[in-house]
This record gives C-alpha cells, structure tokens and sequence, in this order.
C-alpha cells in the first residue's frame, strides 16, 4: 500500500507583500505542515506562475484530490488551472466570501451555460477551489479542509485503480520518493517549499502577469473575443476550440475581451472589477456597476475605447467600433414591470 | 435663489438646484471664478447610497478628457468607474473626501465636492439636466433591474 492517503493542499501566494495576508498564509502552512493527513505545499500566485515554472510543474504532477487555497475568486482559479491542464471536477466548497454567498444557491443552476463547449479530458478528480478572501480567521479555513478531508479520505477506489493499473513515471516516483511531493528541505523543487516562504521568492523570479482565462463551463465558442482582440491573443486549437493561446501578448490592464464576451466567460483575475475578476455572480451579484450612467458608455463601447488606448500605445492606428465589434447590440433588458419600485427596494436588498 | 428642481425617483425626491450647471454623467459643477466645483448630484447620490470608497487615479493639475477614465467610487450598494465630464483640467481634488467621503452623503451639492475643474465646455442647464433624467430613467432602470437580477 501506498500508505495513507494524503490530502493536497496548496497555498497560492498574493502578489503583494501584505503582512496581514502574508501572516494567514504561513499560520495555514504551518497548520497543515502538522497535518499527518495534508501535504502542504506554497506556490507563488498561480495566475503569475509561467508555463515551465517548477510551481506549475509541480501542480501538473498531483494525483488526486486537491484543494487550492489562493487569493483570487474560485472561478478563476479553477480556469487558470484547467488552461494549464490541471483539470478537475470542481469540488464543493463550504466557506466562501460575504460577496458569493449571495449567489450560492444559484451557482449550481447558473453557472453552466447549456450551450458552454466544456472542458476537456477531465480527469474524475476533485478541486478545490477556496478563496482566501472568503474570511480572516484561520481557523475557518482549517475547518473547511478538515471538512474536505473527511469528505475525501471515504474515496479510496481511486487509489486503488493506479495501483491495480500501470502507475505514470512521476506517480512511481512520488510514491518511491515521498520528500519530493512534500517538498520540505529539497532546493530543487524550486520555489515549491513547505519551509521558509521568504524562501519561496528567493528560489524563482516571478513577474506580475496579465493574460484572460476562459471559463468553459459559460463560453459558447462564438469567436467575438477572437474577432474583437487585435493583438493576436486567441487562438483555436486542433478542435476549432477557442484558446488563449498567446497569454503574454495580451495587453497589461486591457480587460476589453471580458466586456465582448456575450457570456461573461472571459475572467481577468486581477481585474478590480469582481464581474471581470471571476466573481460568481452575473455581475459579481454583490454590487451594481454604475460606470455606465456616470459616462461609462456601454461595455462595447468601453472595449472598443479600452482597445484604442492599446492600438495607440503600440503605435498603431486606433479603430475605434469599426473593427471586430458583435453584430449583437443587444440593449434588450427583457420585460419591464413594477420597476418604480426598483429603486426604494434598493435599499432592502441585502447586497 | 430659485427653489430646486425635483426629480422623482420613484418615491425618492432628487434635488436639482438651479444654482448649478450639469454633466450628462450626473455630476453638478458650480461656478466659482474661474474653475467650478463638481460633484455628485443627488441622482447619483441617490444610487450610490453610502459612499465609503473614493479614489483617483489621475493627478490634480492634469488635463483630461471626457469621459476619460480618473477614478473610482464605492458604495454600500454600487461601484463605479467615475470619468471626467468633458474636456478640461482637474485642479484639485476635495482631499477632505479622500479620508471620509461621507460629506458626499451629508452634503453632496456642498463640502461633498469632489474636484475643481476648468473647462470650456458648456454644461447642461438645470432645466436640460432634468430632461435627461426624464429621458434616461426608465433605460437606469432596465439596468438596474438587469443587474440585480
């Protein structure tokens, strides 16, 4: 026997140096470091994390459930993952922000699109997606994994197919060498340490990133963000699926496909705007944007501005709406009823 | 001095002074010699509810134009890009406002000022300001409505 089945547990590191997020990052560590039944691991944030960075490595290698603590909202963690072919089922989650929770109950009925393309190859595995967000008390996460791992530890049939079946190279060799999934006091596993985080940064430089991620569990495959993106970002892949293919030539900032997406499929994770930022909601369900009544125009026109300022930047000529813009120009916002009311039930709802 | 111009949104009374000029983007600006002040009018206020958020992204001095992109505001109940109204130079920011923006609550048309602004653009009359709320509210509405749905 393999031994006990361990629970995989990474921490996704936030991009700043906030002491305060910083501290809850290593009391988690160390909490589950005492864990005999978690593997630790800390990875600089996964969204910033480049395609052959030992972090990613890392991920790409785990067998088996896996919960993902990190500082982004659990649909863009769970895209980001999956892009990089770290696939799962999505695991449920229990503790979640003040901000989602509203949308909880519909998460489930809402978040797939009937007509969404869907991931491919998912492996029947969980993920676990947490937001790190989601509360300040530590011990509110160390319930929500003890939750998992009582939850997880039941399924032992997975186990048992790889050791029935033909075990891949980096399976044998995880199991023949178990410091090596820890990580603990191993220099090359680069910056995936379980020891000093102040360690983890020595070990890899890695530099803020900006690049969209498809939610495919909303995305049609209608091609507007392929059309509307000059800088050759999308791509389609054997399949005629669309992909971010080229991450890097995205422009910093530019958030202009998401507001394209006629699905709210594209995530930008650090987006200050929750809608773009991957917020479960339809629009972040917490907060109402009013960009728009304060001269925002709508989000085509806001996307075809967004998209000049880069055009220009590059010096190239702006285009303004001529190019690439939806045929849809849907301002169509369905029935109208008693909506005087809407404004004084603004103040009940409990956003 | 006149007495305001409402408008009803809903049960919700907007004031709409007539000592003022308007921007389409629902800010009043006041004329003060050479600069006016501008702020949120009630209609915006309205919308926002409690402010607890605001925070520029452009520095006092610069020239910008309308619509231009120069900061942001949070509420209770929204958040929003907020853009200059037309064509001008920010003078300078309330700085009040920066470390309590509850004046824009308690005083919006007074010390609730968000910035000094020099502009040559024309702004709206109040009489103009309130056409374009007559006309624009059942669309506010439909977007609202959309939403909070």
């Amino acid at each position: 026997m393999a031994g006990q089945k361990k629970l995989t547990v990474v921490i996704s590191q936030h991009q700043g140096k906030n002491p305060v997020k910083r501290q809850l990052e290593e009391e988690l560590a160390m909490a589950f470091m005492l864990d005999p039944e978690i593997e630790v691991s800390i990875v600089p944030n996964l969204y910033d994390l480049s395609h052959d960075h030992s972090g990613l490595l890392f991920l790409q290698g785990i067998q088996g459930d896996v919960v993902v603590l990190s500082w982004l909202f659990p649909r863009a963690t769970q895209w980001i993952l999956d892009r990089t072919g770290v696939k799962g089922k999505a695991g449920t989650v229990f503790l979640v922000g003040e901000e989602d929770e509203e949308d909880e109950d519909q998460d489930e009925a809402e978040q797939k699109n009937p007509d969404a393309i869907g991931t491919l190859d998912v492996p029947d595995r969980l993920i676990y997606s947490i937001d790190l967000r989601a509360s300040t008390d530590a011990q509110e996460f160390l319930d929500e994994i003890r939750r998992i791992v009582d939850v997880t530890s039941t399924e032992t049939v997975d186990l048992m197919s790889w050791i029935q079946g033909e075990p891949k190279k980096e399976q044998l060799e995880r199991y023949l060498n178990p410091q090596e999934i820890l990580g603990i006091g191993n220099s090359d596993t680069g910056s995936v340490a379980t020891g000093s985080i102040a360690e983890v940064e020595a070990e890899e430089k890695v530099r803020r990133r900006w690049y969209p991620v498809i939610d495919y569990d909303r995305c049609t495959n209608c091609m507007e963000c392929i059309d509307f993106c000059l800088f050759g970002v999308y791509g389609v892949d054997a399949l005629d699926r669309i992909l971010v293919e080229a991450q890097d030539s995205c422009k910093k900032g530019c958030p202009a496909c998401s507001r394209v997406c006629p699905e709210n499929a594209i995530v930008f994770p650090q987006h200050k705007t929750p809608a773009i930022a991957g917020s479960a909601g339809e629009v972040a369900g917490l907060k109402i944007d009013l960009s728009q009544l304060f001269g925002g125009g709508n989000a085509v026109e806001m996307a075809a501005r967004e998209r000049d300022i880069e055009l220009v930047r590059d010096g190239r000529d702006a285009v303004g709406m001529a190019v690439g813009i939806p045929k849809r120009q849907a301002d169509s916002c369905g029935v109208r009823d008693e909506l005087d009311d809407l404004i004084d039930g603004l103040d009940d709802l409990d956003l | 001095m006149a007495e305001d111009l409402v408008f009803m949104m809903g049960k919700y009374e907007a004031r709409v002074p007539t000592d003022c000029l308007y921007s389409k983007s629902h800010l009043w600006l006041r004329q003060d010699g050479l600069r006016y002040h501008v702020g949120f009018t009630a209609y915006s206020v309205r919308l926002l509810q409690d402010v607890y958020f605001l925070d520029w992204s452009v520095d006092s001095g610069v020239q910008v134009f309308e619509k231009q992109e120069i900061g942001e505001v949070e509420s209770s109940k929204a958040l929003s890009t907020l853009y200059a109204p037309f064509d001008g130079r920010i003078a300078e920011f309330n700085e009040l406002l920066l470390d309590d923006p509850s004046g824009i609550n308690t005083d919006g048309y007074g010390n609730g000022w968000l910035f000094t602004f020099e502009t040559d653009a024309e702004p709206l009359t109040p009489e103009q300001y309130l056409e374009v709320l007559e006309g624009g509210w059942e669309k506010t509405q439909n977007m609202l409505k959309g939403q909070v749905n």
